[in-house]
């Protein structure tokens, strides 16, 4: 599900401290595997499609979702929205890119090329020693009255992101984090729920996010495993082509 | 409120309580709007029926700026510089008088001029209007001017009422490619024109972008057309403050860029998009501004849906251009000013064309 935050990153440092009292972070990110299918069922998979909707709350924008992930680090997402177009990012594990009928092309770079790189990251959850230094339990909080774990991830490369996993479920329910793109940072919440069984993987089909004041939702109608996509799929467009650096 | 009987009474209640803000981008826009989504705006409840005439208040007269070509009023033999002096019988001279002492000391007034008059001109799809001219002799001409579907292809962008969108591109004399659109809206086909025309130009040919009578719309698009003329990444046309922080109105570079000369032709009713637009590029020293001041309206907002069905439509942010000036209330001032004239209109010229024509030919 995080697929669909091609842009998202982390929420500004709390200056909490991990507390001792409390399962390690890595205990509680492994637990969240074990919850979602276990190491064995994610290492099964090496291509996901799914589909799905968006909704501009109380906005009347309204359209269509699709992502693309490749193993071991390929990601297309287009969101079609009605009356404005389509809004593509991708990568192909080095390149990191957005482009739109509303904004033209881009390439990403510094926190924001690093975020896209961590998602596009295929089988995210069972690489994460990989993709951040740290991960750090903080606190218990309550989430729709439910305690949840706190945990503190802290990138190699960016800000820390916090995220939220149920106490009883191990499921991961929110995450925090700041966007970093061209035009600001922006805080952005998001809420995951209605996890249903795919094949063997546990996955949230329905995503609540809040940012700059207004909230979305996507919510995902089929996820595929394993289903061939072919490599032109993730190929750099040539418009983003034409930004990059001439060798 | 309370004692409102009917939702058009608290509705009036509402604009007046909106209207007292003094601000830009505050509206109810009323739920029947909705109830047709598919359908025209057939103009009994939107009245987009048009003659064709676009007219400016120009020295306290309602001057014919524009006559849309095969429209009811160009088949009537309506011209440019022709003064519209009633409508339906009743006389224009004290609707203007009032709404231009409402707005005296304001930057809105000549939109909201414009807005008094084109609603007094438009109305039923089908319908007519019974209009009297002064013709380019100053004779009475009376004509009685059928109301046709706007030009532009229907649009539907969350809860704003269905829109007519319209983009024209052609060449000038010189290889100066001229562009005008009715709004910044419909992206996926507005933004496919525009890179069309910029593409057929050449990276180096003189460009005109005319965005008078154009009222805004999405702000983001602003950046969007930017950069077909901007080659250098990390450009920005002004900053956006909300409540949760700045965001920067970045302009990607669509390569190859544009790199010559380009002119935007303004006034009054060039609003809000078109202001950050043209505000933009105008700072960043990429564009030469014709024409006169724009409306200073361009206060960032959102609409919400009321539980009424109604929707509400209110100002989130407040919007600085790069050269550091709030334009609600200030608007954009030209870089050349040109007032269109009655003997330059009626002589069939565009002064403010010709002035970024002529411009635009001194660069080379």
């Amino acid at each position: 599900m995080r697929k669909y935050l091609a842009a998202l990153a982390l929420l500004p440092w709390l200056g909490l401290a991990a507390d001792p009292t409390l399962p390690k972070g890595e205990a509680i990110l492994d637990q969240f595997i074990e919850a979602t299918g276990g190491k064995a069922a994610y290492e099964k998979i090496h291509t996901e499609i799914s589909t799905g909707s968006f909704d501009l709350t109380g906005k009347g924008i309204h359209g269509a979702v699709s992502s693309f992930k490749a193993a071991p680090n390929k990601i297309y997402v287009a969101v079609e929205l009605a009356g404005i177009g389509k809004i593509e990012d991708g990568s192909n594990g080095e390149i990191a890119w957005n482009r739109s009928a509303l904004q033209g092309p881009r390439i990403k770079d510094g926190d924001e090329k690093a975020a896209a790189l961590r998602e596009a990251t295929f089988n995210e959850p069972l690489h994460w020693r990989k993709l951040y230094k740290s991960a750090e339990t903080v606190a218990i909080e309550n989430i729709d009255d439910k305690p949840c774990y706190k945990v503190i991830l802290t990138p190699l490369e960016g800000k820390p992101e916090t995220q939220f996993f149920d106490r009883q479920s191990h499921l991961l329910v929110k995450f925090a984090m700041t966007l970093s793109t061209p035009m600001g940072e922006v805080a952005v919440e998001s809420r995951l729920t209605d996890y249903r069984k795919d094949g063997e993987l546990l996955t949230p089909h329905r995503l609540e996010q809040s940012a700059m004041g207004q909230q979305f939702v996507i919510t995902i109608d089929t996820v595929k495993w394993n289903d061939e996509i072919p490599k032109s799929r993730f190929d750099v467009p040539a418009d983003v082509q034409a930004l990059l650096p001439k060798k | 409120m309370q004692k409102a009987e009917t939702m058009s009474q608290a509705r009036q209640v509402l604009e007046q309580m909106i209207g007292r803000i003094g601000q830009s981008h505050f509206a109810i826009i009323p739920g029947v709007v909705y109830e047709d989504l598919g359908a025209k705006p057939d103009g009994e409840r939107g009245g987009a029926g048009a003659t064709g005439i676009d007219a400016r208040v120009i020295q306290g007269r309602i001057l014919v700026t524009q006559v849309e070509e095969g429209s009811p009023a160009a088949a009537q033999g309506v011209r440019p510089g022709w003064i519209i002096s009633r409508v339906d019988g009743r006389e224009m001279a004290p609707v203007i008088a009032k709404v231009a002492q409402t707005y005296l000391n304001s930057t809105q007034r000549e939109l909201m001029l414009h807005h008094a008059v084109q609603a007094r001109i438009s109305g039923p799809v089908g319908g007519t209007r019974q209009l009297e001219f002064l013709d380019g002799t100053d004779k009475i001409v009376q004509k009685t001017i059928s109301l046709a579907a706007p030009p532009g292809e229907l649009t539907i962008f969350g809860l704003l009422p269905p829109t007519p969108v319209w983009i024209h591109a052609r060449k000038l004399e010189g290889g100066i490619q001229y562009v005008a659109f009715n709004l910044f809206l419909d992206p996926a086909r507005l933004m496919t024109a525009f890179g069309d025309a910029v593409a057929s130009a050449g990276p180096s040919a003189g460009f005109i972008i005319d965005l008078r009578g154009n009222p805004g719309g999405l702000g983001i698009m602003a950046n969007g057309i930017a950069g077909w003329f901007i080659d250098k990444p990390n450009q920005q046309l002004g900053v956006m403050q909300t409540r949760q922080g700045p965001l920067k109105f970045v302009v990607n570079p669509r390569l190859p860029a544009n790199r010559g000369p380009l002119a935007m032709l303004v006034d009054g009713t060039s609003a809000s998009t078109s202001e950050i637009f043209a505000g933009g590029l105008q700072a960043l020293g990429r564009a030469r501004i014709f024409g006169s001041r724009t409306a200073g309206a361009a206060l960032p907002s959102l609409i919400d849906q009321l539980p009424n069905g109604d929707a509400f439509q209110h100002a989130n942010a407040n919007y600085v251009s790069e050269s550091g000036r709030t334009l609600e209330g200030a608007g954009v001032t030209p870089d050349v000013e040109v007032i269109p004239t009655r003997e330059a209109l009626l002589a069939g010229r565009d002064p403010v064309l010709d002035a970024a024509v002529k411009w635009i030919g001194a660069q080379k």
